[in-house]
């Protein structure tokens, strides 16, 4: 049975070999060190644990296989986009350069850099083995996600964002990133993506640069990819569109990749999501969804058969509480598929 | 007798072949009768002081005095930049660094100036095709700094020029290419042309704002910037010889530099001299050749006049003058005059 639950320290070396895996990152990057990444687990386990509402919390959920044990996924949220620090995203805007005398205007395209999706809820960390991708545990990873947010929703701002990997060749490189970031990073694009996924981004506020860009001063390669999400990436962003998220003004400044945008509140999980009481069943058959249960470290999240009555119980097999960790009479989260 | 005097009203049909001749790449003299008896009513405005002579546009014909026709023009622009907006691309550096991890790297970055304005400005010089050769085009250029120096009170401390950039045979500017194309919808001698009839407004309305970061540029476009055209350099040699420096601005269409100095540095100006005319009977032999002569140039604001005279007539207070070169100077004996050197390589001897 797959399960999502929060990343423990001991996931740290299957982790690092899903980083690792060719095509199964889908969005922004874990680190890919055992040090950096052993931070990371520990700062999302710190972030389970703290108490005040408002701390930048940064979680980190895996997809494990319980009769296995393997780990197969990795989905994270950020509590607050820039985790207390600025948030790096262009802003896709349109100037109309026009000239009365002449009769003539133009409309141009301006890539702004900006900090406005600062403290909105990030989605991140998203990564998956390719041969899941066509199976039902990629949207059990996925909205696990939203899930665990209706369950702790104080803890998230009222807007979500997900950035979404952007185009790259067959070969690695990234035409947008090659047209523009190199020149000022002056590093490749694995090297500054690397970076970015670790906890200080001043590099990017060191390095970046300061003013506005002409879209018509790139390269064709890389105008072409502005908000272009790579094609590994379809089944994850019709996904996300399916939820309530939708391309908006921002870009990825590394990619050019789309940065997806929704209302918390609208999201159709945390709309569909119902919470009930667990009750058991010996039947194994019945409409499939998404049950989560739990809070903090003890939050899991699985698909189960499920038989709803009129009242307020659930009934579903014994094995998903156990999956769950729970028992008749507790309370969970139930969302249809 | 080659002579140079403020343009006139009847100067109009030369100069207008002359424009005509010099075909793309002259900014401020287009071929356009309009524009140009616009130019020739303003300097005569200018010279007659019904303007302000901080505003003055003072436009000089060479006139072959045999037939009095203009067969040259070179101007100062007192000001640049009082009426309309004067644009520049300023070339300047952006460093962005991270210590932390060892990156430190410089981007070359154009950024949109204004800073030009209120500055004197030498500007249209053209020379007809059969009259080039002989130290014509040292007079027609260098002229215009004994009228600075006579008159700097009303000009800007700095002088500058912008020297024309690089285009191929058909008049295509790489820059243009690379830039000025992406936000302007017309050619590079269109967008040249409407810049010359003093119409700016259309680069403030098309022109990008924020600073272009010359990386994102192809090659062939950064290698033309702050260079001039082949046939502009011996222009800016002649203006690097009298103290004329690159300030790091560049023109916004083909990239060619400005280049400036202090008028008290200009070194035609430092080398001039005092003398008094002498008006002689005997006849000069005017015909030496520009290693052996000098600039002379009456005092006259309104009618500024400047030929020029055999070395050889220098005295210790005084410069010999024939009758015909004392009336072209509009001087007659004991009225002052002054001096300066036509060619690098001469010295005028000093007063003992």
């Amino acid at each position: 049975m797959w399960r999502v639950r929060p990343a423990k320290l001991d996931d740290l070396q299957q982790i690092l070999d899903i980083a690792g895996t060719q095509g199964a990152r889908l969005s922004s990057t874990l680190p890919k060190t055992e040090q950096r990444l052993a931070e990371r687990i520990s700062h999302a386990q710190a972030s389970l644990a703290a108490q005040a509402p408002k701390t930048p919390r940064r979680i980190l959920l895996v997809l494990e296989n319980t009769e296995t044990g393997q780990i197969a996924g990795t989905a994270g949220i950020d509590s607050r986009a820039g985790n207390g620090e600025p948030f790096y995203n262009y802003r896709r805007d349109h100037l109309i350069h026009a000239s009365h005398e002449l009769g003539t205007s133009r409309r141009v395209e301006v890539l702004y850099p900006s900090h406005g999706l600062t403290d909105h809820t990030l989605l991140c960390a998203f990564s998956l083995r390719p041969e899941l991708r066509e199976t039902t545990a990629f949207e059990l990873l996925s909205r696990a996600r939203m899930l665990f947010i209706a369950s702790h929703r104080d803890w998230f701002s009222s807007r979500m964002v997900v950035e979404i990997q952007g185009v790259q060749n067959e070969d690695g490189s990234v035409p947008f990133w090659d047209s523009l970031g190199r020149h000022f990073f002056n590093m490749d694009f694995e090297t500054a993506d690397q970076y970015s996924g670790q906890l200080s981004k001043t590099f990017i506020a060191e390095l970046m640069p300061p003013n506005p860009i002409y879209v018509t001063l790139l390269s064709d390669a890389a105008q072409a990819a502005i908000g272009q999400p790579h094609r590994q990436t379809q089944a994850n962003y019709e996904l996300l569109q399916q939820e309530g998220f939708l391309p908006g003004n921002y870009l990825d400044i590394f990619d050019g990749g789309p940065v997806l945008e929704a209302r918390t509140d609208g999201l159709r999980t945390l709309i569909t999501s119902h919470p009930k009481t667990l009750h058991g069943s010996h039947d194994e058959h019945g409409e499939t969804c998404l049950i989560a249960a739990g809070e903090g470290e003890h939050f899991r999240c699985l698909l189960t058969p499920m038989a709803e009555t009129l009242t307020d119980d659930v009934k579903v097999p014994v094995s998903t509480w156990k999956g769950l960790e729970k028992s008749a009479g507790d309370r969970v989260r139930i969302s249809p598929l | 007798m080659l002579l140079i005097r403020p343009l006139q009203e009847n100067d109009l049909d030369a100069l207008y072949a002359m424009a005509q001749n010099a075909g793309k790449g002259l900014t401020t003299l287009p071929a356009d009768t309009e524009l140009l008896q616009r130019k020739i009513d303003r300097a005569r405005d200018s010279f007659s002081q019904r303007c302000a002579p901080e505003a003055g546009l003072y436009l000089f014909a060479l006139e072959d005095t045999e037939t009095g026709q203009a067969v040259g023009i070179s101007g100062i622009e007192a000001r640049v930049g009082l009426e309309e907006v004067f644009y520049n691309y300023r070339l300047s550096l952006t460093v962005n660094a991270s210590r932390e991890l060892g990156v430190h790297v410089r981007t070359p970055t154009l950024h949109l100036s204004n800073d030009m304005t209120d500055t004197t400005e030498i500007c249209s010089l053209l020379l007809a095709d059969n009259y080039k050769g002989g130290g014509n085009g040292l007079l027609l250029s260098r002229c215009r700094f004994m009228f600075l120096d006579e008159f700097r009170k009303h000009l800007s401390d700095k002088v500058f020029a912008e020297m024309r950039g690089v285009s191929d045979a058909n008049g295509q500017s790489p820059l243009w290419d690379a830039l000025g194309s992406k936000f302007f919808d017309m050619e590079f001698s269109q967008a040249d042309r409407l810049s010359g009839l003093g119409n700016k407004s259309f680069i403030a309305e098309l022109m990008p704002k924020y600073p272009i970061y010359l990386p994102m540029l192809p090659d062939s476009a950064r290698a033309v910037i702050g260079r001039v055209h082949d046939n502009t350099l011996p222009a800016l040699k002649m203006l690097e010889a009298e103290g004329f420096n690159f300030n790091g601005m560049v023109d916004i269409f083909d990239g060619g530099p400005v280049v400036e100095a202090f008028i008290h540095n200009i070194r035609s100006i430092r080398e001039s001299v005092n003398r008094h005319a002498m008006v002689v009977s005997k006849p000069v032999d005017l015909d030496v050749p520009p290693e052996q002569r000098v600039m002379i140039s009456n005092r006259s604001f309104r009618d500024f006049r400047v030929t020029t005279i055999p070395v050889d007539c220098i005295e210790p207070d005084t410069i010999r003058l024939p009758r015909d070169v004392a009336d072209a100077l509009r001087v007659e004996s004991g009225d002052p005059v002054r001096l300066a050197p036509l060619k690098d390589q001469l010295r005028i001897p000093h007063r003992r």
